[in-house]
C-alpha cells in the first residue's frame, strides 16, 4: 500500500505544484523565507515569498516581498508590492512607513493627492478593514437583523416588541453600511488601474508608437493611472493630470 | 639728410696740397653711369675735382631723389716727384615718375674763378617693377625719409574672416626716437593684438620706389570684420624725434600713415540653423573620457574646435542632453596663437556631465557649422554619435537608504521596518468573500428564513382562529390516541377501561369531525350528518351499532363478540369515516 501512495505522490506532486500549494506548504515556505530574510539572504527570501504569491496572498506577504525588493535595491518593485499590500490593508502602519521611506528615492516628484485620508474617523472606519471582513460583518448583521425581527414578531409584550424592533433597525443600518463598505473596498482591491513604472526611464509620448513627441519622462517607482491599453502601449495619467502613452513592459499594474 | 661733415676729413688733405703748392691742371667733371633708366632704377652721379681742394656746390638733381649718398672719396698720388690729387663725390639717384630730368651744373670756385660742369639730362621711362607696398609708396609721397604705413593681408574678406593688419614704420634716419603713436580706432572690426615683443628694426632693408629704408613693425593686429561693406581703417598718427645726439637736440617730425579700406563681403544667406558665426578653417573633436559609468559618477565631455579663424569668438555649444544627464557649465581651455598668420589653435569646452539615473542615453550627434573661407561656403561637421551607458549606482544590497539628490530629506540611519514573521494570514489569491455565491447565500438565507417564518406564523394564526377546522383536523389524531389507550387496556385485560376508551374514541372522533357538542351526539343528528355523504347511511348504522355495543359492554358484563374484534371494527370504522368525509 505504501509504495502506491509514494508513487501517487510522485505523480501528483507536479500537479499539486501546478494547481497551487496547500496552505501548510505555503506557511512552511513563508517561514523559511522569513528566516532567510533574518540572515540577510534577501534573494532566497524573495524567491520563497514569491513562490507562494501566485496561490496565496495577504498584506503581510506582499509587505515582506516589498521589503526583499527594497533590500535588493529594487526601488520600483518595492513600491509596487508596498502599494499592493496597502491596497489590501489600507491602514497598515508598517506598510505606510516603508512606502513613505522608499518613495523618497523616487525621482519624479508628482504632487500626488492622498488616495484617502486615514486621519479622519470616516477614513479609518472605511479603510481599516478589507472587503471580506466587511462582508462577514454584513452577514452577521443581516442574520441578527432577521432574528431580532422574528423575535419582535413573536414577542407578546408591547414594550419588548418595540425594543426588539429598534434593535433590528440598528442592525439593518449596520448591514447596509457593511455592504456599502465591502463593496467599496472590493472595488478598490479589484481596481487595477493604478500602475508603477518599473523601467529606469520612460519616455511618455503623445501617441502609442515610437518616435513621436516625448511629452514627459518618468522614472522608476512613479505611480500612474492606466486609462487604456493599445498595442501594448498604456495611456497613463499622472496625479497632476498629465496624460501620455508609455511603451510596453515599462510599467506593472498594482 | 644724413650728411657727414666732410670739412674735417678734407682738412689734412688741404694741408698736404698746400705743401705741394704746385699749380697743376685743375679738372672738374660730372658724370652719370647711364642716362636712361626706368622708374625705380638707379643712376649714379659722380662729381670729380682734380688737383684742387675747393669745395664744390651740390648741383640740383632736378626732381631726382637721392637714394644713397653723397659718398666722398679722395685720392692722392705722388709719382716721379709729381703730386696729383682728386676729390670726388657720388650720389645714387632714382626717379619715382617717368619723365625727363635734368641734373643741374655743379660749380666750384677755384682761384677766383668758377668752374662748372655741363648739365646732364636723364630720361626716366615707366618701369615694370611695381613698388611692393602701395601703402608704403603712398606714405612715401609725403615724406620720403620717414613714413608709416598700414598693410593688410587681404583687401577683400568675408564677415568674420580674419585679416592681419601690420603697421610699419619706414625710416631713413640713423637715429630715431618714437615719442608716441596713436593706433586708429577700429570701427566695424573686432581686433586682437599680436604680441611682437620689443619693437626692433628689421635686419633687411626694404626698398620702396628705389629708396632703401629700415623698417620696424610697430604693431600687428588680427582684424575680424563685423559687418559687410567698405570698412576704412583710419591712418596712424605718430610723432618722433630724429637725429638727437649728445650735441644735438634733434628735430621733431610727425607723420601719419595711409588709410586703408577693406571690402567686407556678407556671408551667404543659406546659413545652417546651428551656425553661430564661426568663420575660418576648422574642425571639431568630441571626446568623452568614458561612456560607461555608474549613476551619479561624472563624465568629462570635451568638445574641441581647432583650426584657423575667429576661435576666440566661439561660444560654448548648446548641449541637447536628455533631462537625466546633468551638465554643468563648461570649462573653456584656449590654446590659441595669434601671430602674423592670424589666429589659430584650438578652443576646448570641457563639460562635466553627471548622469542621475541608469539607462542608455543616446546623445544627439554634435553638429558644428562654420563658414569655410577656402571654399567660400558653409560646412557642417557632425561628430560620431555617442551613447552613454549608465549602470545602477552602488549595486548590491543596501543596508541603509541611499540618498538621491533631494536636499530636504534627512533619512540618514533610517531603514525600512522589519518583515512580518509568523502567521502571514495567507488567503487564497483572487478569492473574495464579498460578491461570492457564499456571501449572497448568506445574505439571502436569513431573509428567506424570515419569510418562511412569517408564512408559518400566519398559517398558525389562521388555524388558531378556526376552531372547528382544527378540531376536525385533529379528530383523527385524538381518535388514534384513544384507540392506543384502548389497545393498552385490551392488553392489560382491563375491560371497563377498554370499552370506555373505545367509546370515547368513536364519540370524540365523530364529534370533532362534524363539530358537534356532546349534547348533539344523538342518533338522529349523527344519521343526518352522515346522510349528506354517499353510502353515509350504512356507515352511520355501523357506527351506531358499534357505539351501542361499546356502551352496552361498558355497563353490562355482556360481550357478544370478543374485544379484539370490536377494536378492529372500530379502527376500520374510523378509517371508513375518514375516507367518507374526505371524499
Amino acid at each position: 500500500m505504501k509504495p502506491i501512495i509514494i508513487a501517487a505522490a510522485l505523480v501528483l506532486s507536479p500537479l499539486i505544484h501546478v494547481f497551487g500549494l496547500s496552505r501548510p506548504e505555503a506557511d512552511t515556505l513563508t517561514a523559511r523565507g522569513s528566516s532567510a530574510y533574518a540572515t540577510g539572504d534577501y534573494v532566497t527570501a524573495l524567491d520563497l515569498f514569491d513562490s507562494v504569491r501566485t496561490a496565496f496572498s495577504s498584506p503581510a506577504l506582499l509587505f515582506n516581498i516589498g521589503n526583499c525588493h527594497f533590500k535588493l535595491n529594487d526601488i520600483a518593485h518595492a513600491i509596487l508590492f508596498y502599494e499592493r499590500a496597502l491596497r489590501l490593508a489600507p491602514g497598515d502602519e508598517d506598510v505606510k512607513a516603508n512606502l513613505e521611506l522608499v518613495r523618497q528615492n523616487v525621482v519624479d516628484r508628482v504632487n500626488e493627492l492622498p488616495s484617502f485620508n486615514l486621519g479622519s474617523t470616516w477614513g479609518r472606519l472605511r479603510g481599516g478593514r478589507d472587503a471580506d471582513q466587511w462582508a462577514r460583518r454584513s452577514l452577521g448583521a443581516c442574520l441578527l437583523f432577521f432574528v431580532l425581527l422574528a423575535a419582535g414578531v413573536l414577542a407578546k409584550q408591547r414594550t419588548l416588541r418595540r425594543t426588539l424592533a429598534g434593535a433590528a433597525g440598528l442592525f439593518m443600518v449596520g448591514t447596509l453600511i457593511s455592504v456599502a463598505f465591502a463593496s467599496f473596498r472590493h472595488g478598490e482591491v479589484t481596481d487595477d488601474s493604478a500602475a508603477i513604472i518599473l523601467a529606469p526611464k520612460v519616455d511618455v509620448r503623445s501617441e502609442p508608437r515610437e518616435s513621436t513627441t516625448v511629452l514627459f519622462v518618468l522614472h522608476k517607482g512613479t505611480k500612474v493611472t492606466v486609462l487604456q491599453v493599445k498595442n501594448g502601449w498604456s495611456e497613463v495619467q499622472l496625479a497632476n493630470g498629465s496624460v501620455g502613452w508609455a511603451p510596453p513592459t515599462t510599467l506593472e499594474r498594482i | 639728410m644724413n650728411r657727414p661733415n666732410y670739412r674735417w676729413i678734407l682738412f689734412p688733405l688741404a694741408l698736404a696740397a698746400g705743401f705741394a703748392g704746385q699749380a697743376q691742371e685743375i679738372g672738374f667733371t660730372a658724370a652719370v653711369d647711364r642716362n636712361s633708366i626706368a622708374t625705380g632704377e638707379y643712376v649714379k652721379l659722380s662729381i670729380n675735382l682734380t688737383n684742387s681742394q675747393e669745395r664744390s656746390e651740390t648741383p640740383s638733381f632736378g626732381g631726382l631723389v637721392v637714394v644713397q649718398g653723397p659718398f666722398d672719396n679722395s685720392s692722392f698720388n705722388y709719382v716721379n716727384g709729381r703730386m696729383s690729387s682728386s676729390v670726388g663725390r657720388t650720389w645714387v639717384l632714382t626717379a619715382t615718375t617717368p619723365g625727363k630730368y635734368t641734373i643741374g651744373a655743379a660749380k666750384v670756385r677755384v682761384g677766383g674763378g668758377i668752374i662748372q660742369t655741363e648739365p646732364i639730362v636723364i630720361e626716366v621711362t615707366k618701369g615694370s617693377s611695381r613698388p611692393s607696398d602701395p601703402g608704403a609708396a603712398q606714405g612715401q609721397s609725403r615724406d620720403p625719409n620717414l613714413f608709416a604705413s598700414i598693410s593688410l593681408s587681404k583687401s577683400k574678406a568675408y564677415v568674420g574672416e580674419q585679416v592681419v593688419a601690420t603697421y610699419l614704420l619706414y625710416s631713413r634716419y640713423a637715429n630715431i626716437e618714437l615719442s608716441k603713436y596713436d593706433l586708429p580706432k577700429m570701427d566695424g572690426f573686432w581686433a586682437e593684438e599680436i604680441d611682437l615683443g620689443d619693437t626692433n628694426w628689421e635686419d633687411e632693408l626694404k626698398t620702396v620706389n628705389g629708396l632703401q629704408y629700415r623698417v620696424a613693425v610697430l604693431k600687428r593686429q588680427v582684424l575680424f570684420p563685423q559687418r559687410s561693406g567698405k570698412l576704412r581703417i583710419a591712418p596712424v598718427e605718430l610723432s618722433c624725434v630724429v637725429n638727437r645726439s649728445f650735441f644735438n637736440r634733434g628735430s621733431a617730425i610727425s607723420t601719419r600713415s595711409n588709410a586703408v579700406e577693406v571690402t567686407v563681403m556678407a556671408l551667404p544667406p543659406n546659413a545652417p540653423a546651428d551656425f553661430n558665426g564661426a568663420v575660418g578653417e576648422m574642425e571639431m573633436v568630441v571626446k568623452a573620457d568614458r561612456t560607461e559609468v555608474k549613476a551619479n559618477e561624472a563624465i568629462e565631455l570635451t568638445i574641441t574646435y581647432a583650426g584657423r579663424g575667429n576661435l576666440k569668438l566661439l561660444e560654448a555649444p548648446k548641449l541637447n542632453f536628455p533631462s537625466d544627464l546633468e551638465a554643468y557649465d563648461p570649462k573653456v581651455t584656449d590654446k590659441i596663437n595669434v601671430n602674423a598668420s592670424g589666429m589659430n589653435g584650438s578652443r576646448s569646452f570641457q563639460y562635466l556631465v553627471i548622469p542621475r539615473h541608469e539607462g542608455d542615453f543616446p546623445l544627439e550627434p554634435f553638429i558644428f557649422s562654420y563658414f569655410d573661407t577656402r571654399s567660400g561656403g558653409y560646412k557642417t561637421i557632425q561628430a560620431e554619435p555617442m551613447t552613454f551607458r549608465i549602470s545602477q549606482g552602488d549595486g548590491g544590497p543596501v543596508s541603509a537608504i541611499q540618498r538621491p539628490s533631494r536636499s530636504d530629506v534627512e533619512v540618514l540611519g533610517k531603514d525600512i521596518r522589519y518583515i512580518r514573521t509568523g502567521d502571514l494570514h495567507l488567503r487564497t489569491a483572487g478569492k473574495h468573500l464579498f460578491g461570492s455565491l457564499l456571501w449572497s447565500a448568506g445574505m439571502a438565507a436569513p431573509a428567506l428564513a424570515f419569510v418562511v417564518f412569517l408564512g408559518w406564523r400566519r398559517e398558525r394564526e389562521r388555524a388558531l382562529s378556526d376552531v372547528v377546522g382544527s378540531r376536525r383536523k385533529q379528530a383523527d389524531r385524538v381518535a388514534r390516541r384513544r384507540l392506543i389507550e384502548a389497545e393498552h387496556a385490551l392488553r392489560s385485560s382491563d375491560r371497563s377501561a377498554f370499552y370506555d376508551a373505545l367509546g370515547r374514541a368513536l364519540h370524540g372522533y365523530l364529534a370533532d369531525k362534524f363539530g358537534l357538542g356532546p349534547a348533539q351526539m344523538t342518533d338522529a343528528i349523527v344519521r343526518e350528518r352522515f346522510a349528506v355523504h354517499t353510502d353515509g347511511e350504512q356507515v352511520a348504522r355501523d357506527y351506531l351499532t358499534l357505539t351501542a355495543a361499546c356502551d352496552m359492554a361498558r355497563f353490562a358484563p355482556v360481550e357478544d363478540r370478543p374485544k379484539q374484534q370490536i377494536y378492529d371494527e372500530a379502527v376500520a370504522l374510523i378509517g371508513r369515516i375518514e375516507q367518507l368525509v374526505r371524499a
